[in-house]
């Protein structure tokens, strides 16, 4: 099996594009039936997650550019917007937009530099660039409020005109917001995958060299690459922190934010639409899990362990923070097991049981 | 000129260490082609090692490293043999993040194990100065950087002088031509991942009596492995040594002239245009 992801282009049969409507539909609707403030909560971050990997998915799926400083993006999206609302009383609105710019201002430049460099130098230079930021807002008290970071007090509703269009003092805003924008990122990763740009990312992948001498402006198509994926992660970026009302350097900038979005595409399936879906629906519903202590209860509940016994009071106390030790794991075995993602080895798994 | 020339003479002292760490992580890229993004994770291993040792048995941290290396050198083989070992022919980009998973499952287990709470290694020594020629050098950063030139010298000789070290350096020259001529490459990759943390754990220990020991610790460590590493030339020893005496200088008098808060930056700008105009690093095309 070959081991680079296949793009099948932009074709998509009928009756993929009705199950695709049916789900949207479904998401549409959903809230109306499903007005836990918890479940929506779970959607929110499931759509951040779909938003953050389809977005990185442009540069280092089909380009092939493994950045590993993404966080630089994220943090411009999330500090632009909350430093706007919280210090000039910006709406986030409009602010999301300023966000947007900087970033895109912040992948001229970090791609002018990172670009020249190849394979693990890019990945190290990315790391390095998303550092830099991080330490510049962490040290520029005055501007961003440091390591203590800003806290929304209150998020101006939006407006258009007089027209009060949501306040977001619910959880059902943020919920459509997420759903908007993960749908038009998957559709940009479907139209890009499909065009004549989306080709010459592709052939920048498989070879740089070749597809330098066939006359492919290499700089030129990484940095498109780079915008499209920066102008997406800015915007997730902003609606993380209007929607979580806090942000700060490590939580915005820190390097764990990168890695998390580049995971997101590896557990899935690298340079595929689907990948970073997959990617999401297995690492959100974990991670909440994991976080809010329903493994832990789990067990106690089909009596696994004893809720008394050391080992029960240690999971209680402990597990919430194995998420990232969960993602570790996660990555070890994805990498040695099935190196392209979930999404591959299922397909493998499918064809070899046609074929037997 | 006495700021100046104390500034410079503490950030050579940690430099010392930093290019332990440096020489760690290029061994490994030297032999394999592949980046260890656990490599402060390693190091992480060996200050909780020495902190343990210390707390419990009443262990010197410096006397400690006797303790550490063999247990890190333990650590870093299996590491190769039962995960590195199989991507070695796999993409760079999965190479580096299998060592961000292995580095990701190694801080969180000790977050797991040792919660995430600051520990603090007090020596009788720690806060003891050497008086030379009118300055002052601080003890545990004495000690650390005599031990580390004391290592380097060793290891030096092991590459040159010795058999293993040098199939080793053949290895890292050629892997194939190696392989021809005799050479147990396979082995030669479980020593090289052996040695480098072995080093990285040995670095953790001589830092423990002036750092802050947490579970989070490696992440700036591997950054600034990087930065050393390639500063000197991807795969170079002398051009880590030389790598790791800089970084450490730099940052001493960053913190001293522009400010303390600011010392990582200038490390990451400086590593930046490293790349961008001597990508071969200061030493050129230099392998070990």
């Amino acid at each position: 099996m070959d081991a680079t992801p296949s793009s099948p282009g932009r074709a998509v049969s009928a009756p993929a594009l009705v199950a695709w409507l049916l789900v949207l539909a479904g998401l549409v609707a959903l809230p109306r039936f499903l007005d836990s403030p918890y479940a929506l909560h779970m959607m929110v971050l499931l759509f951040l997650s779909i938003i953050m990997g389809e977005a990185w998915n442009v540069l280092g799926g089909y380009t092939g550019q493994y950045s590993v400083g993404h966080a630089a993006y994220f943090g411009a999206g999330a500090y632009t917007t909350m430093m706007l609302m919280q210090f000039k009383q910006v709406p986030p609105w409009y602010g999301v937009f300023a966000g947007i710019a900087v970033a895109l201002l912040l992948a001229l430049v970090i791609g002018s530099i990172t670009f020249r460099l190849r394979g693990p130098y890019f990945v190290l230079a990315s790391i390095a660039m998303a550092e830099i930021l991080r330490l510049i807002v962490l040290n520029w008290k005055d501007a961003t409020n440091g390591a203590e970071g800003i806290l929304a007090t209150e998020v101006p509703p939006l407006k258009v005109g007089s027209y009060l269009v949501t306040d977001f003092s619910t959880k059902v805003p943020f919920y459509y917001g997420g759903l908007a924008l993960a749908v038009a990122v998957i559709l940009v990763n479907w139209a890009v995958q499909g065009s004549k740009l989306g080709y010459y990312f592709q052939a920048i992948r498989e070879d740089q060299d070749a597809a330098h001498s066939l006359g492919i402006h290499l700089s030129l198509y990484k940095n498109v690459a780079l915008a499209i994926s920066a102008v997406f992660t800015a915007w997730a970026g902003a609606y993380y922190a209007v929607y979580v009302g806090f942000i700060d350097p490590a939580a915005a900038l820190g390097i764990d934010v990168s890695v998390q979005i580049v995971l997101i595409c590896i557990i899935g399936g690298i340079g595929t639409i689907l990948g970073p879906m997959v990617g999401s629906l297995v690492l959100v519903p974990l991670s909440e899990a994991l976080r809010s202590n329903l493994i832990a209860e789990g067990l106690f509940r089909i009596g696994l362990v004893s809720e008394s016994s050391p080992t029960g009071q240690f999971l209680r106390e402990n597990l919430a923070h194995a998420h990232a030790l969960i993602y570790g794991v996660l990555v070890v075995v994805v990498i040695l097991f099935m190196p392209d993602g979930v999404l591959g080895f299922v397909r493998h798994a499918l064809a070899r049981r046609r074929a037997a | 000129m006495t700021v100046f020339l104390q500034s410079l003479i503490s950030g050579v002292l940690v430099g010392g260490v930093y290019a332990l760490i440096g020489i760690g992580l290029t061994i490994i890229f030297g032999v394999m082609r592949v980046i260890n993004f656990a490599h402060g994770d390693l190091l992480m291993v060996g200050m909780y090692l020495t902190f343990f040792a210390f707390t419990l048995l009443g262990i010197d941290p410096f006397l400690s490293v006797l303790l550490v290396m063999p247990a890190m050198f333990l650590l870093g083989a299996v590491l190769q043999r039962v995960f590195i070992n199989r991507v070695l022919d796999a993409l760079p980009q999965n190479q580096i993040l299998l060592t961000i998973g292995l580095g990701l499952v190694m801080s969180n287990t000790a977050m797991l194990l040792f919660t995430s709470d600051y520990k603090i290694l007090t020596t009788s020594y720690s806060s003891g100065a050497f008086q030379l020629l009118g300055l002052s050098i601080s003890k545990p950063l004495g000690i650390s950087f005599a031990i580390t030139a004391a290592l380097t010298a060793a290891l030096y000789w092991f590459l040159i002088r010795t058999d293993t070290g040098q199939a080793i350096r053949a290895t890292a020259q050629d892997r194939e031509a190696a392989q021809l001529m005799g050479v147990n490459v396979r082995r030669m990759s479980v020593i090289a991942t052996g040695l480098g943390a072995a080093l990285a754990g040995t670095a953790g220990a001589l830092i423990s009596p002036t750092y802050y020991i947490y579970p989070q610790v490696g992440g700036a460590f591997t950054l600034k492995a990087f930065v050393i590493v390639v500063l000197g030339g991807m795969g170079s020893v002398i051009g880590a040594t030389l790598g790791g005496i800089v970084i450490g200088a730099t940052e001493s008098l960053a913190a001293v002239y522009i400010s303390s808060g600011l010392k990582e930056l200038v490390v990451y700008v400086l590593f930046l245009l490293v790349l961008l105009f001597k990508p071969a690093g200061l030493l050129g095309k230099s392998r070990m």
